[in-house]
């Protein structure tokens, strides 16, 4: 578990982030959002010690982090930035292996890990291990940029940015395979970012900056239906609301018994995409299929609608 | 093997077969003198002055690279930084003073020989090794550093394993610059009796004997080709380990 | 601005602000220098004769005390303006301020310490004046180098410090000095010199520009031509000067004894000839190689913009490609311009004259004073030229911006 308590950085007169608290879920993934130069850059290098908080502290585990050396702090913090920052001079394997070497393992070991690596992300470590990262495409020098913050098995990631130099069709590809990837692995993350559709897409947490101040930390559905103030609600988009909040939900959530005509949607789906079905089909129902293919229910517009609405 | 390559064995070859029996092109010279002068350099080994000669080149160019490189490095640390512009600015009016200015200023200072000569390299070749270690540590990508402290390397492997690998091909050309600006300053050290092949035009250029001259200037000329050449393709080959493409160098 | 606060500017943190009241380490070098040059070198260096070995004079012995005292004050508080002071125009100040003490205390020096009536007596100066010269240069220098001065701003400093030196050695101030009675006894000998080393330099530089700019231009065009063309100058600029001029004086030779007219003209193995050729050739490769890197940096879109108003070939050379690529072959002409000043003075050698003749003949003749007389205006000359093209290709560049 990561504790933020009273953060706050100044650079003379101006205080770029201002009595910061919140606290991440081992396991979880929280997304620190707001407009550019609110401070949430500056609040997740102060985690890592990039930046020295002027007041505050942080407790992973509940370990300060002022008692740990700078560096080793930072090996055990995966960091991942906008534009990666993957050595220009050393080959995929060589940037997946930094962090491992610089702590001494041996070099099978670091060969073995950084083949699961690249299997994980799905670079086949014969025709990947080699290349440099010039010869890599956006989105493969992104897989190599998380692998590579991922080598040593950190237990906490922090990302600023990760997706904000890929093309829209990567991006969400690129979106899913991390949600992927942490519930696999059960690494907690902290994502900085300004896209509000990515903070609801990923986060199971969003924490809300702006000018400097920590203005709600709350889970997504939380933050639509109770937004702190004008500021939130504006943000998180009057118009988009409703479409958002069914977005949360599956459609399991809104199983209802019954049966429909149709070609049947999973359960595991959001709303969103099963109400797109519903209009695009144009039936009021469809039959609602399990994991394994057999029909449990139904879904009916009416029934995604009160999803999109507070206290449902 | 390509054309290039034929063409540099040749000229190495050429190179070596004069320099050892300068005799053996008596004929080519011949034509060029009057009444019984001597046609091939007879006051002194070729091969010996050849050698003298790289010697001095080299071992300025080491110490100059030492020094420009450390430099290079400390103006660049947050310690240095106050020294930066005006380090920037002193490369600049340096490169204005010929070669031959700091080679005749140092005449005075320590005396004839080898030393002057020494001085002159020294300081001369510092000048562009400093300015391309700047250049190269200056455009390392920012980003990659921020990456690299991020993942906990501390200043000095943040150095050595990202910022002199991906600032050594912009280093190795200043110290090609810095070699060939020597090899001819070094040929104008024989002006103040420093041992080295300026010695055989000094001589031609005295004794009125223009074959001397033309041997001597062929030396010289071929020998400053090659090496540039050569280290050319070290360059080349290290932006290439570096896994970049080669013409990214210049 | 340093890198590293750059680095982490474009990160999004801004550096924090310097405290008001500290050392500068710079200022720090530069008054240790100040105190060793006004306390433990020898001010000027005087010699009973011009080649008799020197006698050092400290500041106490080389000036009247009153005039002595002057310095060291002055020196004292730009040493302390060094340390403390962080305005740039501050520093810059007491720099010049520094320096318009200092450069006339020298010719005073040199009359006090030469016995009247004594014309066999040289005054020069020594390591502490040199050293004092050097920190006031370094303080506006990096001063200089802060301030960022746009074009106009490096032409006016450069014409003040012109106009500063003229003064100096036209008042008559400095005419004690061993090095201006080096001056005096071959006024006649230097202005021919200068003339025929400015008469290299930029003759070979405007034949270089005549021949090298169309030449740069058909080479843009023919990708054959410019890889033939760049590799072959390449080779001619590793060859070092000396070694040129040699390779040249055999066929100039051999061309002066068996054309008549040739001789006529004034080609000949040895002198000017051959070094104006070898400095024309030096000067191709950077005009060659500028131009065609200028047109290759014209906007493709201005160009067929150009072309679709209907313009022809030559129309959208002259009007379009060539002022684009102008800053660029400018900047061509500046590198031409400071090699060919230092390079003239190697014509020296081989009988071509220029500022070097001084410089070979001191060196033969063990007389430092001959040496600078050759080597000084050279390094001015370069120095000048530099500042103010590089002035000229901002100007240019700015136009387009």
């Amino acid at each position: 578990m990561i504790e933020i308590e009273h953060l706050t950085k100044r650079y003379g007169t101006t205080t770029v982030v201002d009595d910061v608290s919140f606290e991440v879920d081992e396991g979880s993934l929280t997304v620190v959002v707001g407009t550019s130069g609110a401070g949430k850059s500056t609040l997740l290098r102060m985690i890592n010690r990039l930046v020295e908080p002027s007041a505050g502290r942080v407790l992973i585990d509940g370990e300060d982090t002022r008692t740990i050396p700078e560096e080793e702090l930072r090996h055990r913090i995966g960091y991942v930035i906008q534009g990666y920052g993957l050595f220009p001079h050393r080959n995929v394997a060589a940037n997946i292996a930094t962090v491992p070497r610089l702590l001494g393992w041996d070099r099978k070991k670091i060969a073995q890990r950084v083949d699961e690596l690249l299997d994980l992300f799905q670079l086949d470590p014969a025709e990947f291990a080699q290349k440099f990262p010039h010869e890599l495409s956006g989105g493969q020098q992104q897989r190599v940029g998380v692998a590579r913050a991922l080598a040593a098995r950190p237990s906490l990631l922090l990302m600023d940015e990760p997706f904000g130099a890929l093309d829209a069709v990567i991006r969400a590809k690129a979106q899913d395979d991390l949600l992927a990837i942490q519930r696999r692995l059960g690494t907690t993350i902290v994502l900085v970012t300004h896209d509000m559709n990515e903070a609801f897409h990923l986060g199971d947490h969003i924490a809300v900056m702006d000018q400097a101040r920590l203005l709600q930390h709350a889970t997504p559905a939380e933050l639509l239906m109770h937004p702190a103030d004008d500021f939130v609600e504006r943000l998180v988009g009057t118009a988009e609301r409703p479409f958002r909040l069914i977005s949360l939900a599956t459609v399991q959530d809104a199983l209802e018994a019954g049966e429909a005509a149709g070609e049947p949607v999973a359960a595991s789906d959001n709303l969103h995409d099963a109400l797109a079905r519903l209009i695009w089909t144009g039936r009021e129902a469809l039959p609602v299929a399990d994991a394994k293919g057999a029909i449990v229910g139904r879904i009916s517009v009416g029934g995604i609608l009160q999803h999109g609405r507070p206290h449902p | 093997m390509t054309l290039p390559s034929v063409v540099r064995l040749l000229g190495l070859l050429l190179l070596v077969a004069f320099i050892t029996m300068p005799q053996a092109f008596a004929f080519i010279f011949e034509p060029l003198i009057t009444r019984g002068a001597p046609a091939i350099y007879n006051q002194g080994s070729l091969l010996a002055l050849t050698l003298q000669h790289l010697r001095t080149v080299f071992l300025a160019t080491l110490a100059s690279t030492a020094l420009a490189v450390s430099l290079g490095i400390f103006v660049t640390r947050p310690s240095g930084a106050e020294f930066l512009p005006l380090s920037r600015s002193l490369v600049n009016i340096g490169q204005t003073f010929p070669p031959i200015a700091v080679l005749a200023i140092a005449v005075p200072l320590v005396g004839f020989g080898e030393k002057p000569t020494f001085i002159a390299l020294f300081l001369y070749g510092l000048l562009p090794i400093f300015e391309n270690t700047l250049t190269g540590l200056t455009q390392v990508p920012a980003q990659a550093i921020e990456a690299a402290r991020g993942m906990g390397m501390n200043a000095w492997q943040r150095l050595s394993q990202v910022e002199l690998p991906l600032a050594f091909p912009v280093i190795l050309a200043g110290i090609r610059l810095s070699v060939i600006i020597s090899l001819g300053t070094a040929t104008i050290g024989s002006t103040v009796a420093a041992k080295g092949l300026g010695e055989v035009i000094i001589a031609g250029l005295q004794s009125n004997n223009i074959a001397f001259v033309l041997q001597g200037g062929l030396v010289v000329a071929l020998l400053a080709v090659l090496i540039h050449d050569g280290l050319g393709l070290v360059e080349r080959a290290a932006a290439r380990r570096l896994g970049r493409a080669p013409d990214e160098v210049s | 601005m340093s890198s590293a606060t750059s680095r982490t500017s474009t990160l999004g943190v801004a550096p924090p602000p310097r405290p008001t009241l500290s050392f500068d380490h710079l200022g720090c070098v530069i008054a240790i220098i100040i105190g060793i040059a006004l306390f433990a070198a020898p001010f000027a260096t005087y010699r009973a004769t011009r080649i008799a070995s020197g006698e050092a004079r400290f500041l106490i012995e080389a000036l009247p005390i009153a005039m002595g005292t002057v310095i060291v004050v002055v020196s004292l508080g730009v040493a302390v303006v060094a340390v403390l002071v962080r305005d740039p125009f501050g520093r810059l100040g007491s720099a010049v301020i520094g320096l318009a003490v200092l450069l006339p205390a020298l010719g005073l020096s040199a009359g006090f310490l030469t016995p009247a009536d004594n014309t066999f007596a040289r005054v020069s100066p020594s390591l502490g004046f040199w050293l004092l010269t050097l920190s006031f240069s370094l303080l506006a220098i990096d001063a200089l180098a802060r301030l960022r001065l746009g074009p106009y701003g490096r032409l006016v400093a450069l014409a003040v410090g012109v106009s500063a030196l003229a003064l100096l050695l036209f008042s008559g101030i400095w005419d004690s000095l061993s090095i201006l009675k080096e001056y005096h006894t071959r006024a006649d000998t230097f202005w021919r010199e200068a003339r025929q080393h400015l008469l290299l330099a930029f003759g070979s530089m405007a034949a270089a520009c005549i021949i090298g700019i169309p030449l740069g231009i058909a080479a843009y065009r023919l990708k054959t031509l410019r890889t033939a063309l760049l590799q072959g100058l390449g080779i001619v600029q590793t060859i070092p000067s000396i070694a040129l001029f040699g390779l040249l004086m055999a066929p100039l030779g051999a061309i002066a004894a068996s054309v008549p007219l040739a001789a006529a003209l004034g080609i000949k193995g040895i002198g000017a000839a051959p070094a104006f050729i070898a400095l024309f050739l030096y000067a191709l490769f950077p005009i060659v190689a500028n131009t065609i890197a200028g047109l290759s940096q014209v906007p493709a879109a201005a160009v067929d913009a150009a072309r679709g108003m209907g313009m022809s070939a030559r129309q959208q050379l002259v009007e379009i490609e060539m002022p684009l690529a102008f800053p660029v072959i400018l900047a061509g002409i500046r590198i031409v311009l400071v090699q060919n000043l230092g390079l003239a003075t190697v014509a020296a050698l081989i009988g071509g004259g220029g500022f070097g003749t001084f410089v070979f003949q001191g060196i033969g003749q063990t007389a430092i004073d001959l040496v600078l007389l050759g080597a000084i205006p050279t390094v001015a000359l370069s120095f000048a030229s530099s500042i103010f093209l590089d002035a000229l290709v901002d100007l240019a560049k700015g136009a387009h911006a």
